[in-house]
């Protein structure tokens, strides 16, 4: 519909997986599940709950009527009672025992913790994509040599290939802390309206243990390690934080590479995919702008602007819960989500169709290079009998007069040209050529690439499979 | 049985195992049926599972026992009721599964040794070429036989798995006396039950020990072995036949249920979550059948499964 606001996000951004992942069907199908694992739970310590109840509620899992989930809504001005109602209406033996002890926040916290697991899941295997391709660049490219930067100025070379695995390290780290976060994320469980569980005390008649049994239950069929010790009504808005920064940070590394892509695109040493029929200005009909790469930076921005967000709402939530958090997540955590989601495809599609131009990078590295093999010059003039003073003294006149003719229109840098035809200097021009190889000035970076690969890219990719395969296994 | 409910105090629930208090000076161990595999706790229970667990941890005790100090005081239904009245009524309930035990203060290290290198361990080596940091040599390959066999302590965390320490932080945490002791004791006896189990064709790839202090009715304390001894729960167990470098064997144990597993998942009929597919009553059997399987080979003679629940 175009007469009405729809989520940029959603129209043009996400993937389908992180959309059907926040998407009502599955949220609605999760609050069912939640059900039936606390009826089952229920049913297990002694509640008279019949099979038919049982059954009926796992054939409706995912048979949601949202028609008739608008109207109770409507009626009731409640989602959950809502819910709960059609979900009855559905699993009619089922009915008198729906949500039996539990409050809202059961179902809805509940939920928001395994969709957040769920949704760490799949941002880890995005960065995982990304990854695979820069591992094949990394590898391609770890012999070529390239200007470094450090302040935004020329310096020491390194190689196209060495920069990438700063990249892609970035993204190694934002993954150890999804695994961290993912393995220790506890559940909210089963802890009624203030959290005391008083009305599941009630319902077991004052037996604690089964009340504590039926919170370990409940977390152990949703595969949680353990539920929160003690909540409010609602989880600690910590827990969001928590996830949400390890999200940002993902964001955060995405930004980073984007920004060198910009600017490399505009030296002209790489570029990001452009596709034949990619329309690069409506006025200039040659440029190729680095879009995708803007479009991560502008994400990004938008993410990193959230995070701080999940800490406010914790930081002002009362007592055992004020509703000022509702609203606010239920912007903050799928946007999040699905924007960091769309990051990272931009950055696996980058990343897959990374241009390099080396014969701009060459370009580039010949008018640097003999500003910064001083030493080396200076070495090759001493073997042919100079003095290390005097030929440290002529480097630097003749330095700064090839700087300046560059800057006043010389197409090339011709320090070595200068020197050559320096006879106090002494050397000739091939001699001082074969001192500026930039092979020389790559250091252990070629090598840096290869153990980078070999010690941490390939164990993560063979431990991502062993990790899915054997998943119980990691117990000892 | 799933669950059990008995007129003890309880002391803590673990994902298999109940624990009662029964006075100042005992517990009492329940082992369930409950069974999970893909890290979902399945709807059914396999029959015998908790009565397997129990009868091994009892009979490595006993194998072991002119070696090593443990927490057992009897794993007989009978005897146990008449240790403890209030059980009595009760007795087809913790037939086989129920362990009279002796109460210890627990030391917070999972003492885990590891003759073979797979698992976590595996997956550390590979990506550090270390394992609980310390460096291992070069060109191990999955499922490789370490000799000597490694100790690599890990902490019991109260959220979320258990993570690897080192020697040195476990020395930390309980002092260096009893690290030391703690290690000779997890190798000495993993050793020995490494050979027993060999001769039965059964490899005992890595185990995970837990001790605890006790005090003696003279007065001197000392290092005693507790909960579940060398099961298939707290160890990682392979045929000897299927054993070969470079792989990862099928799991003694769960490959039945896991494979249906598997194939539930590739004809998109379970997506991994809860609630888990119903299993087969084949499955289910099948399951059981090597639980009481590991029991025979070790042990030599069948699981007495008369009277249980």
């Amino acid at each position: 519909m175009t007469n009405i606001y729809s989520s940029p996000l959603a129209e043009r951004y996400a993937s389908q997986a992180m959309l059907e992942l926040w998407s009502p069907a599955t949220r609605y199908g999760l609050w069912r599940r939640l059900w039936l694992a606390l009826a089952e739970s229920e049913r297990e310590l002694g509640i008279p709950i019949p099979d038919a109840a049982i059954q009926q509620m796992r054939d409706n899992l995912d048979k949601i009527d949202f028609k008739a989930v608008a109207a109770y809504e409507k009626r009731f001005r409640h989602d959950v009672m809502a819910h709960v109602h059609a979900f009855g209406d559905v699993a009619p033996a089922a009915k008198p025992f729906i949500h039996l002890g539990a409050t809202s926040a059961y179902v809805t916290d509940n939920a928001d913790l395994i969709l957040m697991r769920r949704g760490l899941d799949l941002l880890r295997g995005r960065a995982l994509d990304v990854l695979r391709a820069l591992t094949t660049f990394a590898e391609r490219w770890r012999e070529q040599p390239t200007l470094g930067y450090t302040h935004l100025q020329p310096a020491q070379l390194t190689t196209v290939g060495k920069r990438a695995t700063l990249w892609m390290q970035d993204l190694v780290l934002d993954i150890e802390e999804i695994d961290y976060r993912r393995r220790i994320l506890p559940f909210r469980g089963v802890k009624g309206t203030t959290g005391t569980q008083a009305s599941f005390l009630e319902l077991f008649e004052g037996d604690h243990d089964k009340v504590q049994r039926l919170d370990r239950m409940v977390t152990e069929k949703m595969s949680f390690p353990a539920p929160l010790p003690v909540t409010g009504q609602t989880y600690t808005r910590k827990l969001d934080a928590f996830v949400l920064s390890v999200v940002a940070g993902l964001a955060a590394s995405a930004a980073k590479f984007s920004g060198d892509i910009r600017m490399l695109q505009s030296f002209g040493e790489m570029e990001e995919p452009f596709e034949s029929e990619q329309v690069g200005s409506s006025a200039m009909a040659y440029k190729r702008n680095p879009m995708r790469s803007e479009r991560i930076a502008s994400l990004a921005r938008f993410v990193n602007s959230l995070e701080g967000n999940a800490n406010q709402t914790h930081a002002v939530q009362y007592f055992e819960r004020t509703l000022d958090d509702s609203a606010n997540r239920r912007l903050v955590i799928p946007e999040m989500f699905l924007a960091t989601d769309a990051i990272l495809l931009l950055m696996s599609n980058i990343s897959l169709g990374l241009e390099v131009h080396t014969a701009v990078i060459a370009r580039r590295i010949a008018a640097e290079l003999p500003f910064m093999a001083t030493e080396q010059l200076i070495v090759r003039a001493v073997k042919k009998g100079g003095d290390r003073q005097v030929a440290h003294e002529t480097i630097r006149k003749h330095s700064l007069e090839a700087a300046r003719a560059m800057k006043e229109g010389a197409e090339a840098n011709d320090l070595l040209d200068r020197l050559a035809g320096d006879t106090s200097f002494g050397v000739k021009l091939k001699d001082l050529a074969g001192a500026i190889d930039p092979k020389r000035f790559i250091g252990r970076a070629p090598e840096q690439v290869e153990e980078f690969l070999r010690d941490v890219i390939t164990p993560l990719f063979a431990g991502h499979t062993a990790k899915q395969e054997r998943a119980e296994e990691l117990r000892v | 049985m799933k669950e059990s409910a008995l007129p003890l105090e309880p002391f803590r629930r673990g994902k298999v195992r109940d624990v009662y208090i029964v006075d100042d000076e005992r517990l009492l161990l329940v082992a369930t049926d409950r069974v999970s595999a893909f890290d979902v706790v399945m709807s059914e229970a396999v029959p015998h599972k908790g009565a397997v667990l129990t009868q091994i941890t009892a009979w490595w005790l006993t194998t072991l026992a002119p070696r090593i100090d443990h927490h057992m005081l009897s794993a007989d239904a009978s005897e146990i009721v008449r240790e403890v009245p209030q059980l009595r009524g009760r007795e087809k309930e913790i037939a086989g599964r129920a362990m009279l035990c002796r109460r210890a203060t627990v030391f917070p290290i999972e003492c885990v040794v590891r003759g073979y290198l797979s698992g976590s361990a595996w997956l550390e080596y590979r990506q550090h070429g270390t394992l609980a940091g310390e460096p291992l040599p070069k060109g191990l390959r999955e499922s490789d036989r370490l000799d000597p066999p490694l100790f690599s302590p890990s902490s019991k965390a109260d959220v979320g798995h258990d993570e690897n320490i080192t020697i040195s932080r476990m020395r930390s945490v309980v002092g260096e006396r009893w690290a030391s002791k703690l290690e000779n004791l997890s190798r000495e006896i993993y050793q020995t039950a490494r050979g027993i189990a060999a001769e039965r064709g059964i490899i005992v790839a890595d185990t995970k020990f837990e001790f605890g202090r006790a005090t003696d009715s003279d007065g001197t304390e000392k290092v005693i072995l507790v909960d579940e001894v060398l099961t298939p729960d707290s160890s990682r167990f392979w045929a000897a036949d299927s054993h070969e470098p470079g792989h990862a064997p099928p799991s003694f144990d769960k490959q039945p249920l896991r494979d249906y597993l598997a194939s539930e998942k590739r004809a998109a009929r379970w997506d991994g979550n809860y609630p888990p597919p119903p299993l087969p009553p084949e499955v289910i059997d099948a399951t059981s059948k090597r639980y009481l399987e590991i029991y025979s080979r070790l042990t030599g003679h069948p699981l007495n499964t008369d009277g249980a629940l």
